[in-house]
């Protein structure tokens, strides 16, 4: 009887041992999507610490982000991926995230970014895409965007809404400084009209809506990757393009910790790093071998970037001085 | 008067149990929301949502005044040419304009009017002229919601014109009466009291208006409380100013409902035979009437037929091989069916309740019958006064508050928001008929002694047939394009068909994108086209 009792009991030890753990990771949702990063980051990260990788994609990564303020403590959520700089300094003060010492050393960035809680997994530039079969004059500057014809004209994301949206507000104001006011009631005149997030104003910019639609300086490689289109194309502004660097942070909360943070190291890593170009068409931070269609691709020099800090503290300014000068 | 009340006693509790329910889930809502907000001071409203509320309740008003409009004459042609060919196609096609999810008939607008759209591009073929983008600001918004919103209308105007009796017409055509002395005398008492119903919900939807404003309306200028709603909740995280916002909102949704349940529906929709009139409209009446037809069908049919073409180029094969899309699929279906069968419950409960204290000879002359009136009212219309947004964010924290799996809450919380968002359409159909089948049989009824059940199963019913169909129709195809509250709960475990899209759209998928539209679009037409059909003609056979 004792043996039996013996056995079942090696038996569930067995079965216990064979159960994963499961990591599971907030994000927007096209980085959860089936054909997004999810399910060969998924693999890659699983097969190596034998655990179950869970992605939920929410609407947005800022509503991934209320998402798991709103279960607080109760989350289920290990880690939260997909922020960028400008909003991550938002979420550091909720204190619900895990303090995380980066190795720098090893980050292929265009700008030096130092964090205690939030670690960089990809970055892109924001730009203003057009097609070069519409549009022959193409600006390369915000100057000249805005000296552009009258007929001429964008669509933008509403930064109240859109990661992108904010971005290029950021940018301006990098840009312009105090004048950054006056700059957009110059703009206004060609903003066509400015959607909730990024994928309306793409859309209507892909059925010819627009002549540019602001975006980012790697969106032409899914078109050359997935369409062997080549007419889709970033305006090369002179004096740098914004940069949105995407991170990613372990929760206080996390049963996984240890975990969490293995994965957050992996990031960082040439397997994670390899998948990133093609599934989230943006460049890894880690030293890979990149498709040759991104060679093709504007690839600015300087990096603008505005200090975290500062732009949580001048964010609603900045987006009320927005919101004057262009309402007509 | 408590002999009233014990003759109606079965047609009274339901209803107003239900009512009282819905208000109670909404004070709960608020309730959470109240205890979840910070500590720290909020914002005051400042002068910018003052003038967003000033724009938008004169939006509002603008598009309602045009949809009622262009719904008066839409309804009043095919009153008149009830030999038009394709008629009934038609008035299916046009009612359908109200659950086709926004975005795509935004999408669908923009392929027509855009700056790249047909007009513009026959404009350049021929004339080497463009209009440019006069689409996007305050015209696009009017011109969507007036789509949305006039052919939504014209059906139930349509009815109204249709419960004329043939009495009536024969005395103003022995009287002499210009089209214009007819319209006035004969025509508009029957129509007003559907105008003012579906006035007062048209104005709500322009209200509320969300995804439509946003990408159609060129400036934040243009935005709705709504957005600042968004804008509170998603950017800054502050409930406490959501929560203000929303109040504002539901304070001006209920000025309204009150301002429209002051409206007895004396005059019911119903339908009264089905004998034509002997004369035909005179020659040039004919014409007016047959090209406002057809213009209105062109319009309505054009962006239609844009999101087919635009939807043909999407690689099929590729997503109805992804596990998700079925899956997608499979729950839109399963949630789209569910919540418009409790839709159709609850509708004709609270109408059967309503009708109550509105009849005189029941309990309409009783102290708290007003009171009642407007209870019932009120809780089938909270989805227009409460913002979509706070309605998710108060389920997501109740979630939080109650331990259950959050599959069974998403479920929950999406059966509720569809239910709530078709219900005004539906008591708004079903409400007059359920008047009119009282005021005619409801002596009979009493003096037989008949019991609820019976009651409806005789009288009711046969009555309620037509209008049952259109009705799950109705919320069935609201609740397949809801994008709404999905939005906080969403995930790859519990994905709809359109969250399935939005995803799509958000990873440069747009062609397949498009495709998803287009099966929406195929799925939400025949179930609109089909399914009153299939009552209808049933009734047909029964009579």
């Amino acid at each position: 009887m004792i043996k039996i009792i013996y056995v079942l009991l090696l038996l569930t030890l067995v079965i216990c041992s064979n159960e994963k753990p499961i990591l599971t990771i907030y994000t927007y949702d096209a980085f959860a999507a089936s054909w997004g990063p999810a399910p060969k980051i998924a693999k890659a990260f699983g097969q190596e610490n034998n655990c179950t990788l869970k992605f939920i994609g929410v609407s947005s990564s800022i509503g991934a982000l209320r998402k798991i303020q709103l279960e607080g403590k109760k989350t289920k959520a290990d880690i939260l991926l997909g922020l960028d700089t400008s909003i991550a300094q938002a979420a550091k003060k909720t204190g619900l995230f895990a303090p995380y010492d980066l190795n720098t050393s090893s980050l292929e960035l265009p700008v030096v970014y130092q964090d205690d809680t939030f670690v960089p997994f990809d970055y892109s530039f924001f730009a203003f895409v057009y097609d070069t079969d519409k549009l022959k004059n193409v600006p390369d500057s915000f100057e000249a965007l805005a000296s552009m014809p009258k007929d001429f004209k964008i669509v933008i994301q509403d930064p109240r809404s859109s990661t992108a949206g904010l971005g290029l507000l950021l940018w301006v104001k990098s840009v312009y400084g105090d004048k950054a006011g006056e700059y957009w009631k110059r703009l206004a005149p060609h903003i066509l009209t400015i959607t909730k997030g990024w994928s309306e104003a793409y859309g209507l910019f892909l059925k010819g809506e627009a002549d540019m639609v602001l975006s980012y300086t790697t969106s032409p490689a899914y078109h050359i990757m997935e369409e062997h289109k080549t007419n889709i194309k970033a305006a090369a502004f002179k004096k740098g393009h914004y940069g949105q660097i995407e991170v990613a942070a372990a929760l206080k909360s996390s049963t996984h910790l240890i975990l969490a943070k293995k994965f957050l190291a992996f990031m960082q890593s040439p397997a994670f790093a390899s998948i990133i170009p093609t599934t989230n068409w943006a460049y890894p931070v880690a030293k890979t071998s990149l498709p040759k269609a991104f060679g093709a691709l504007h690839r600015p020099k300087k990096m603008i970037l505005m200090d975290g800090e500062k732009v949580e503290a001048e964010r609603k300014a900045i987006i009320n001085e927005w919101l004057n000068a262009i309402q007509k | 008067m408590f002999s009233g009340l014990a003759r109606v006693k079965g047609s009274v509790l339901p209803g107003v149990f239900i009512a009282l329910g819905l208000l109670v889930f909404a004070f709960l809502l608020f309730f959470t929301l109240y205890t979840a907000q910070d500590s720290r001071t909020t914002p005051p409203i400042d002068s910018r949502i003052y003038g967003l509320l000033k724009f938008t309740l004169y939006q509002a008003f603008l598009s309602t005044v045009l949809s009622l409009g262009v719904g008066t004459l839409l309804a009043w042609s095919l009153a008149h040419q009830p030999g038009f060919k394709g008629r009934s196609v038609l008035v299916a096609l046009f009612s359908s304009s109200l659950v086709l999810p926004t975005l795509i008939v935004a999408f669908g607008l923009i392929g027509i009017f855009g700056r790249n759209g047909w007009i513009n591009q026959i404009g350049l073929t021929l004339f080497d002229y463009s209009f440019g983008s006069y689409l996007y600001g305050l015209f696009g918004i009017l011109l969507a919601h007036t789509y949305l919103n006039a052919s939504f209308a014209s059906r139930s105007l349509l009815h109204a014109f249709e419960s004329i009796p043939n009495e009536k017409y024969k005395l103003a055509k022995s009287l002499n009466l210009s089209t214009f002395q007819r319209f006035i005398y004969v025509e508009l008492p029957a129509l007003k009291p559907t105008l003012l119903s579906i006035g007062s919900t048209i104005f709500l939807l322009c209200f509320t208006s969300f995804a439509i404003v946003l990408i159609l309306g060129g400036s934040p200028a243009y935005n709705t409380l709504e957005v600042a709603i968004y804008e509170a909740v998603r950017l800054d995280f502050d409930i406490a100013l959501a929560l203000k916002l929303a109040l504002v909102q539901l304070a001006i949704s209920t000025v309204l409902v009150i301002f429209s349940s002051n409206f007895r529906t004396g005059l019911g929709n119903l339908k009264t035979d089905d004998t034509v009139l002997p004369w035909r409209e005179p020659k040039h009446l004919h014409y007016i009437q047959t090209t406002v037809i057809l213009l209105f069908a062109f319009f309505f049919i054009l962006p239609l037929v844009v999101i087919v073409v635009d939807g043909l180029d999407a690689d099929f094969g590729h997503f109805f091989k992804d596990p998700l899309f079925i899956r997608s699929s499979i729950t839109s279906g399963i949630v789209a069916v569910v919540s418009s069968l409790f839709t159709v419950i609850i509708a004709l409960f609270l109408s059967d309740a309503k009708r109550n204290f509105t009849l005189e000879y029941r309990l309409g002359n009783s102290m708290f019958s007003r009171f009642f009136n407007l209870l019932i009212s009120f809780s089938g219309n909270l989805y227009l006064a409460i913002p979509a947004l706070v309605m998710g964010l108060g389920f997501f924290l109740m979630s939080q508050k109650f331990e259950m799996p959050m599959n069974i809450w998403s479920v929950l919380a999406l059966l509720t928001a569809n239910v709530l968002m078709s219900l005004p359409f539906a008591l708004s159909v079903l409400g007059p008929v359920m008047q009119k089948t009282a005021q005619r049989y409801d002596k009979l009824a009493f003096s037989l002694g008949l019991t609820t059940l019976q009651r409806w199963v005789y009288c009711e019913f046969p009555y309620l047939r037509s209008s049952l169909g259109y009705v799950l129709a109705l919320s069935f195809c609201f609740s397949l394009g809801d994008l709404g509250i999905i939005a906080l709960f969403g995930s790859e475990d519990f994905s709809t068909l359109p969250w399935y899209l939005y995803q799509l759209m958000g990873s440069y998928r747009t062609d397949d994108a498009a495709g998803v539209a287009l099966i929406l679009l195929v799925i939400i037409l025949s179930v609109f086209i089909l399914l009153p059909k299939l009552f209808r003609s049933r009734l047909a056979e029964n009579n």
